[in-house]
């Protein structure tokens, strides 16, 4: 496999989530994926923009799409908040903003045509499970894992088209490619309350927490989720959402990328599994 | 012969019970039609609600496989091939008190709408001789809210209210509030705002449910960040929610980028921020999620400018400063 992609990290990539980065880029490399970096990409607006000012958001992400358009590649990205504010924007603009919002990028003699497409890396490796898979070096077939979709992973359907909503699948298709065992948890589809932690940080904590518990009780060694903002949400906060609910709190949720590359033969340090929250050591043991 | 089961959520006051009910499959039925079968056909003792058939009255929603559906408006081939199986369960609409079976109370709802102060106030200018015109692009602006049938079906699926309803909204209210607040012939569009900023404006969780489950492609999450927009600028600027989006703003016009360092304490105040945010803190400094030196750098000199920023602000900026 060898596709060229304008790497859109996001902001949590760069930060919080640096090792969903790490994972990313090692996954890439191992696989044969190119991502070059959007120079000067802007923060997607992370699904909070837009309550102060939609078009202040719209008009970002179309500059972010029209210097992917400048490198002639489509863009991927590893976060599905990100994957869904540049994909509404990419709508948006092609349902009748266009001219309008080019106005705004004449100001920086930038134009958007809405020729670059947004996928989601999620997406490109479930596409392309049979080229990938040859390469695992180190089935994990000793690990259950309990996928966390994440909303904006596939919600709305209108803009995030690339599989069914109520019934996705290219999680599982993945983890059976690295060789574990899919556990399905009634969690699997449902908020984790990332984006209202800070004024709703009660109900952030029960969904947090009752994620964590399910998949415990379920069997499953880790959860594993392709949004970098869901993986804080569900790690970083677990802890609190133990203190604050009663129940979690041991754990382990890796990104996506992760789980591929420890598949691959990838040493955790170079997917920096030591950063996270709740220690994936005993998860490691077994593989 | 090709069989379809319903597995249908049986409730009569006191007991609830699953009910088996299968059928001859026909590609002709709805999801309603179906159960009007099974009600005309199998067992009269099955409630549900229904009217006009044609997803104008709003009155049938229910569960497929727990996603909420109007009944009338969906063939029963989309959801056979939606679940890839020829056995579906049908429930009532979640985070409604069933009455019977697929029966849903909706009084308790109907009092929440209120918050909104739904009807219009109009303008003082409008007068009897002049009357009260709207241009099309006004009427635009609204026309889609307007299609909301009430039939419940983003209040189902919404995660905020299944997890707690008393300090949040059905969608719908947040619908119709931004309806009448965004109709340029209303007097006070703030009328219709104040009671949502009170009754969990900023709580939604963004879990994208409602927009996916509103049979008319109404956005309930748009009208919330509407409603959000226009609390701001009427100087509902207090609070998480608004301080959080706030801080992500600003970031998108300072440097391009966010400051996650800086984002807790301008979300919470520093010394909620300080007191409330250590043990999470030194949990974050201890496993390396922050480095020491990094954090201290953007607290207090912040990031460095994306590439191009000057141009960025300009964009971002360029509708405000038209207006």
């Amino acid at each position: 496999m060898s596709r060229k992609y304008a790497f859109f990290p996001g902001c949590v990539l760069n930060a919080a989530a640096h090792e969903a980065r790490m994972a990313t880029e090692a996954v890439a490399e191992r696989i044969g994926l190119d991502l070059v970096e959007i120079p000067g990409w802007s923060c997607c607006g992370a699904s909070h923009v837009q309550d102060l000012d939609h078009d202040a958001a719209l008009a970002a992400n179309a500059r972010n799409l029209a210097l992917a358009e400048r490198m002639g590649l489509d863009v991927l990205t590893a976060c599905s908040t990100c994957a869904l504010m540049l994909r509404t924007a990419r709508k948006e603009l092609l349902e009748g903003r266009k001219d309008e919002i080019n106005q705004a990028l004449a100001t920086a003699d930038m134009q958007v045509q809405g020729t670059a497409r947004v996928t989601h890396i999620l997406w490109l490796l479930a596409d392309s499970v049979t080229t990938w898979a040859p390469l695992v070096k180190k089935p994990l077939s000793a690990l259950s894992v309990a996928s966390f979709y994440g909303c904006h992973t596939v919600r709305p359907p209108q803009v995030m088209t690339y599989e069914s909503h109520l019934d996705p699948h290219s999680m599982e298709t993945i983890i059976t490619a690295c060789g574990a065992r899919p556990v399905t948890i009634p969690e699997r589809l449902k908020c984790c309350g990332f984006h209202a932690v800070f004024p709703a940080e009660a109900t952030a904590d029960r969904l947090t927490a009752n994620a964590a518990d399910t998949a415990a009780k379920a069997g499953a060694d880790c959860l594993l989720t392709p949004c970098p903002l869901c993986q804080m949400q569900l790690d970083m906060y677990q802890p609190d959402a133990k203190a604050a609910v009663g129940k979690g709190g041991d754990t382990p949720v890796l990104h996506l990328t992760q789980l591929v590359g420890l598949a691959l033969g990838l040493e955790p340090e170079r997917l920096g599994l030591a950063r996270h929250i709740v220690s994936p050591d005993g998860l490691l043991a077994k593989i | 012969m090709r069989t379809i089961t319903f597995d249908i959520d049986r409730f009569d006051g006191t007991r609830s019970w699953s009910q088996s009910y299968s059928f001859a499959y026909d590609p002709t039925l709805t999801v309603l039609g179906c159960l009007i079968q099974i009600k005309e056909q199998q067992d009269p003792s099955l409630n549900f609600t229904a009217s006009c058939r044609c997803a104008i009255c709003g009155s049938c929603a229910v569960r497929v496989n727990g996603n909420a559906v109007l009944a009338c408006d969906t063939r029963l081939d989309t959801v056979l091939t939606q679940w890839n199986s020829d056995a579906l369960r049908i429930s009532p609409l979640g985070n409604f008190r069933v009455v019977s079976d697929l029966v849903v109370d909706w009084s308790d709802k109907v009092e929440r709408l209120r918050t909104a102060n739904t009807g219009l106030k109009a303008r003082k200018d409008f007068t009897a001789e002049s009357g009260c015109r709207q241009s099309p692009e006004d009427f635009a602006r609204i026309q889609k809210q307007w299609d909301c049938i009430l039939c419940g079906a983003c209040a189902s699926d919404c995660n905020k209210l299944a997890d707690n309803r008393e300090d949040f909204l059905e969608p719908f209210a947040f619908t119709h509030a931004n309806r009448y607040a965004q109709d340029s012939r209303s007097a006070d569009p703030l009328l219709h705002v104040k009671g949502m900023v009170k009754n969990g404006l900023w709580k939604c969780l963004h879990c994208m449910e409602c927009v996916t489950k509103c049979p008319k492609g109404i956005a309930p999450a748009a009208d919330i960040s509407a409603l959000r927009a226009l609390a701001y600028a009427a100087g509902n600027t207090e609070g998480k929610g608004p301080r959080h989006a706030a801080a992500f703003l600003t970031d998108l016009e300072t440097t391009g980028r966010l400051n996650e360092v800086r984002l807790v304490p301008r979300t919470e105040g520093m010394i909620d921020a300080a007191t409330g945010r250590l043990g999470f803190t030194w949990r974050m400094l201890k496993r390396g999620k922050l480095a020491t030196r990094e954090a201290v750098e953007l607290f207090l000199v912040d990031n460095k400018p994306i590439e191009g920023i000057d141009g960025l602000r300009r964009i971002v900026r360029y509708r405000r400063t038209a207006k």
